[in-house]
């Protein structure tokens, strides 16, 4: 009987330990800094600090990732939706194949390739001159704010698409025959029948989308040096030359914030789920 | 049973081996080489100078470890050492730092006045080997090699390279776009650049690099930020030192600031075309060194110094610093000079001459001006 009572709590044991101290409490110790300066004491300077130097990158952070979680929402419906309406099995098989890829490629590696690629003699521009589609003094290059949102959205969308096309899969499959039955086209059918029934997961893949691209680093540093920049470029400058913690974790908090009101989303949804993440 | 038995026996004569450890150390000595920096510079001492020195030392293993890029490296060894103050013995024998840091950690005390040991402690005669931002360092450290920020171009595009600051201004407003720097916060070149133009367009000058730190000059800078401001827009902003060299590569700028062992590294690599020309522009354009130092308490101290003495020998600098990483030697070009041949000293000196280097190379700002430099940037050219 003790032992029963015991042994749970010996196997949560190593799960719980790496989760307080390698989350939990720098979580803990980011949040608290931020409202302390470097005597000790309690402060909002870190704050008025990232607001003074940081403002127009906090928006234009908020707006990139909205855009871009906005663009992945919109082509990975369009990838589900062809996986599951599509006629052509030779067209969905080759798309099934295909648009997986990006989700085994890490960011850093995107980040790099992109680089290359959109760049103003970069390969795209290059190819599109040498098929005679674009004139060479017509191109440009797209590594600024564009080229952010192009490798978000080459990055992320594989894995929303992933988990809709799945949603989708699993649908029951007979009130799309009925509503073709009645002479529905294929668009109508995904946004009348078919999104509104796979709508949570998708609003899932979103808010993940969310979080995970406001932590990227790597994305905005090397694809853009144009201000203004991300605020995971600051955070990283902050610390990197005036070693100044403090206004980092003011940014940092000020990106927790953003991300907390995607997780609210995505902790209603679970819970009105039936407690499903 | 036997085999609990073996076992022990095993742990008990690795339990003597641990014991007789610092006797046998008489005989075999571990050398721990830290270095901050990128991994170039670790590799550089594990599979040039280690097994260099192990050779005819054949008592001594190199151990080389690595702390990581820029400023935050060096801090680490700073930490590494002041955790150990207490002990009799620092595990650290010989270390490589940046600028910024040596200053500290002379100025705590952790370093050994080495260099007087040293018989090439008498070859580093630059203005960099006896002050680190400020901080008298002399005695404490041999720079490793000096790297310098400049300005690289395409003559094909370029037919008169800019001299000054002034004359950069006057060609980018010409050629608009066609001039690349990647700002201050992808990397060193762009920082190196702002720093230049400050200390071309404000009246602070030389105390920049030497201090004290005045406060109130700083506010004459802010028509240097304007003049930025207006600037920039005539410039492409770069992703990061790389990109500045990329888009030279692809001839998407035709100018910009590059480090010169980055940009010959680049070349002799095939990813920069050999045509390329470099030019150090006057005012001046900072650069730094990195120093060998030895720890206060080196375990192996001795050993640390025939080691520096090793690395800073004339035919180590030619052979490992100017041919195999184009850095500029750290000790004096002269002693250098005779150990290479006319293609390699000619490389390194001929778009940058020695002359140039000693009237426009400049090291970087002491620490608050510096700071207030990149505050100054953010706050007034960028937002």
């Amino acid at each position: 009987m003790k032992e029963s009572r015991i042994l749970p709590l010996v196997l949560v044991a190593p799960a719980l330990v790496t989760v307080l101290a390698l989350f939990v409490y720098p979580l803990g110790f980011s949040l608290v800094t931020a409202f302390v300066d470097k005597a000790g004491a309690v402060t909002l300077t870190n704050f008025a600090r990232a607001f003074e130097f940081y403002a127009n990158d906090i928006l234009f952070t908020l707006v990139i990732i909205a855009l871009s979680t906005a663009l992945v929402g919109l082509l990975a419906v369009a990838i589900g939706g062809y996986l599951t309406l599509g006629e052509n099995p030779a067209a969905v098989a080759a798309l099934r194949w295909l648009y997986r890829w990006p989700l085994f490629i890490p960011f850093v590696v995107a980040a790099q390739c992109m680089r290359t690629f959109l760049a103003k003699n970069g390969l795209m521009n290059n190819s599109l001159v040498a098929m005679g589609l674009l004139d060479p003094q017509q191109t440009a290059g797209l590594l600024d704010w564009r080229g952010i949102v192009i490798t978000f959205v080459w990055k992320q969308l594989p894995f929303v698409a992933l988990l809709v096309a799945g949603a989708m899969a699993s649908l029951d499959r007979t009130t799309i025959e009925a509503a073709r039955n009645l002479g529905a086209g294929r668009p109508r059918i995904l946004v009348e029948i078919v999104l509104p029934q796979v709508r949570q997961t998708l609003l899932v893949g979103l808010v993940l989308s969310f979080v995970t691209m406001m932590s990227v680093l790597s994305v905005p540093i090397m694809i853009s040096g144009e201000s203004p920049t991300m605020i995971t470029v600051d955070m990283a400058f902050r610390i990197n030359n005036y070693g100044d913690y403090g206004t980092a974790n003011a940014l940092g908090f000020i990106s927790y914030a953003l991300t907390g009101v995607a997780a609210w989303f995505y902790l209603k949804r679970g819970i009105s789920g039936g407690g499903k993440p | 049973m036997i085999r609990r038995r073996q076992l022990l026996s095993g742990a008990a004569i690795a339990a003597l081996a641990c014991a007789t450890g610092p006797a046998l150390a008489q005989q075999k000595i571990n050398l721990n080489v830290v270095t901050a920096g990128d991994q170039n510079m670790v590799d550089y001492i594990k599979d040039y100078l280690g097994p260099m020195f192990e050779k005819s030392n054949p008592n001594v293993t190199v151990r080389a470890v690595g702390t990581g890029p820029g400023d935050a490296g060096s801090q680490k060894i700073t930490e590494k050492l002041s955790a150990q103050k207490a002990n009799a013995a620092w595990d650290v024998d010989v270390a490589v730092v940046h600028q910024k840091m040596a200053g500290d950690m002379v100025r705590e005390g952790l370093l050994a006045p080495y260099v007087k040991d040293v018989s090439t402690g008498k070859m580093s005669t630059s203005a960099t080997a006896k002050n680190a931002l400020g901080q008298n360092v002399e005695g404490f450290v041999i720079p490793m090699f000096q790297s310098q920020t400049a300005i690289a171009y395409n003559p094909a595009l370029v037919s008169a390279p800019p001299k000054t600051f002034a004359d950069l201004d006057a060609w980018a407003k010409a050629n608009p776009k066609k001039f690349g720097y990647n700002g201050i916060k992808g990397g060193m070149s762009g920082v190196a650049f702002v720093v230049g133009w400050v200390y071309a367009n404000s009246p602070t000058g030389e105390k920049l690099f030497t201090g004290p730190y005045d406060e109130a000059s700083t506010a004459a800078w802010d028509p240097a930020f304007a003049k930025l401001k207006e600037f920039n827009k005539n410039v492409t902003v770069t992703p990061g030192n790389a990109g500045t060299l990329d888009m030279l590569n692809r001839g998407e700028i035709s100018m910009g600031p590059v480090w010169v062992d980055m940009f010959y590294t680049w070349m002799a690599d095939g990813k920069l075309p050999p045509t390329m020309k470099l030019a150090l522009i006057g005012p001046g354009l900072p650069g730094q060194p990195m120093y060998y130092v030895v720890p206060a308490k080196a375990a192996n101290i001795e050993a640390a110094k025939k080691f520096v003495e090793l690395a800073t020998s004339p035919q180590v600098q030619a052979e490992g610093i100017v041919k195999k990483f184009n850095w500029y030697p750290g000790i004096d070009a002269q002693h250098v000079k005779s150990q290479l041949d006319e293609k390699t000293w000619n490389k390194l000196f001929v778009d940058v001459t020695p002359q140039d280097l000693q009237t426009k190379a400049k090291p970087f700002p002491v620490k608050e001006y510096f700071d207030a430099i990149l505050q100054g940037y953010e706050k007034k050219v960028l937002n």
